[in-house]
């Protein structure tokens, strides 16, 4: 799937993130990754958001984080939210995800 | 994982919020309430605002926040409401009303003992007016990536100069500017006003400047951004009532120059024609040796130097001189004062004045 629009999904609230996602300009795929507990779950997020982009065979996009301490499925929820989003996707595979 | 405040638990969620959006037509209805709010905030009714997020409180006006397209200011929340909960789902309705409106990448204004809350809000300050105001933006990668692009056109050299132009459209006076300007210098770097707000696309701007420019050997014509004279660093620019200009305005504009794109270039003179025209353009010059220079910064100054500029037949040459004779369509006029390249440009381009749209300028 490729990324062709900017799109945001979540909230800024206590135990929810917000994710925005853009299309690539040079692409690549770029993850920032903000969280209150970046010390402690950093990898971790990292890890969770890097896992749900290529469950989406998603190769190129710019993918930011404003964690406020989500729990890990909290996390792919709203990060596959904003990559349907940004890729317009209507026919989804939804056992892939 | 571990949190202070477990999902689902909230101290202030007995507190029931509705957020509405109010448009420019209807600000007269709630003008003096939103006014009264941003009374307590210690700020002032900004005009240049398109629409407001409004959050209320069982009726009561809690928190509000304004947008100028992708600009946000005038952000208030009711004393004693400071909490995070009204602050922190504002910031999410403004994010989301801004997304409706397709803008993804935002701006905000706020006074600078406020950015710690706008952290909250996923914002990063990106130039401050110490006491007086502060800028910050909610994208994290899209500076250092513009810069990463501007710093592969870096050229050794004593005397690297910087001239950012609006090219409304592109005149001799212009390229008077960049000739001096380059003659002057080991290396020139142009930036060309992104913002659409100029008669001309961006697209034909950017072009007029590429060809006008092309023979001069030692200089670059870079794309501008929204840190280079946009809505977002200098919105007093695209103001319709040009006379008041915030000073401060101007103030993000320069310091942003200086502590952020002049590195990356290396830049440490900035060149830029005296204007005897345009009040807002005068203003912005006569500021930019105290900003680039005298004010205080962590980043090296940079000299501001002044060229006079080129009139043809006693009077000074001007884009806006260029566009009143092009509603004229008097192309013997125009020649004059426009190099060959703008001028093939402009003549498909006279149109009746009466069709055109007002207001654009």
């Amino acid at each position: 799937m490729d990324i062709v629009n900017s799109s945001v999904a979540g909230t800024l609230e206590s135990g929810d993130l917000l994710v925005k996602v853009s299309p690539s300009e040079d692409g690549t795929i770029t993850v920032h990754i903000e969280s209150e507990v970046i010390k402690q779950f950093g990898r971790r997020i990292r890890s969770t958001v890097m896992e749900t982009i290529e469950a989406l065979s998603i190769s190129a996009a710019t993918v930011v984080v404003a964690d406020k301490g989500a729990l890990d499925c909290v996390v792919r929820a709203r990060v596959q939210a904003a990559l349907l989003r940004g890729a317009g996707a209507k026919d989804l595979n939804w056992q892939v995800l | 994982m571990i949190s202070d405040d477990p999902p689902g638990f909230d101290l202030d969620a007995h507190i029931d919020l509705d957020f509405n959006t109010v448009d420019s037509t209807e600000l007269p209805e709630v003008e003096a309430e939103i006014t009264l709010l941003l009374h307590e905030n210690g700020l002032e009714l900004d005009k240049q605002i398109d629409n407001f997020v409004v959050c209320r409180d069982d009726g009561r006006l809690v928190g509000c926040a304004g947008f100028d397209r992708y600009v946000i200011k005038d952000v208030a929340v009711a004393p004693g409401l400071h909490g995070n909960a009204v602050s922190l789902r504002l910031g999410s309705a403004v994010t989301k009303l801004a997304a409706d409106h397709g803008y993804h990448d935002l701006f905000l204004y706020c006074r600078p003992d406020n950015v710690q809350r706008f952290r909250g809000w996923a914002f990063h300050p990106l130039v401050e007016i110490p006491g007086v105001i502060a800028l910050m933006e909610n994208n994290p990668v899209a500076l250092p990536k513009y810069l990463e692009k501007l710093s592969r056109e870096h050229h050794p050299g004593k005397t690297i100069g910087g001239v950012v132009l609006n090219a409304n459209p592109f005149t001799l006076g212009h390229r008077f500017l960049v000739e001096k300007a380059a003659n002057d210098c080991d290396w020139l770097h142009v930036f060309v006003v992104k913002e659409e707000a100029a008669q001309f696309s961006y697209a034909d701007r950017f072009r007029l400047v590429v060809e006008g420019v092309a023979d001069i050997g030692n200089v670059t014509v870079h794309h501008g951004s929204k840190y280079i004279i946009s809505r977002a660093t200098f919105p007093g620019y695209f103001l319709k009532e040009k006379a008041k200009i915030e000073s401060s305005f101007t103030g993000l504009d320069l310091l942003m120059f200086r502590e952020r794109i002049a590195p990356a270039l290396g830049i440490n003179r900035r060149y830029v024609g005296t204007e005897p025209l345009d009040a807002t353009t005068n203003s912005y010059n006569a500021s930019m040796k105290y900003w680039l220079a005298d004010a205080p910064s962590t980043a090296a100054p940079i000299a501001t130097v002044m060229i006079e500029r080129l009139a043809v037949g006693g009077a000074p040459v001007s884009a806006s001189k260029v566009r009143a004779l092009l509603d004229e369509r008097d192309f013997s006029a125009i020649k004059r004062l426009v190099p060959s390249t703008t001028l093939a440009f402009l003549k498909p381009q006279a149109i009746p004045a009466g069709d055109r749209k007002q207001g654009d300028w």
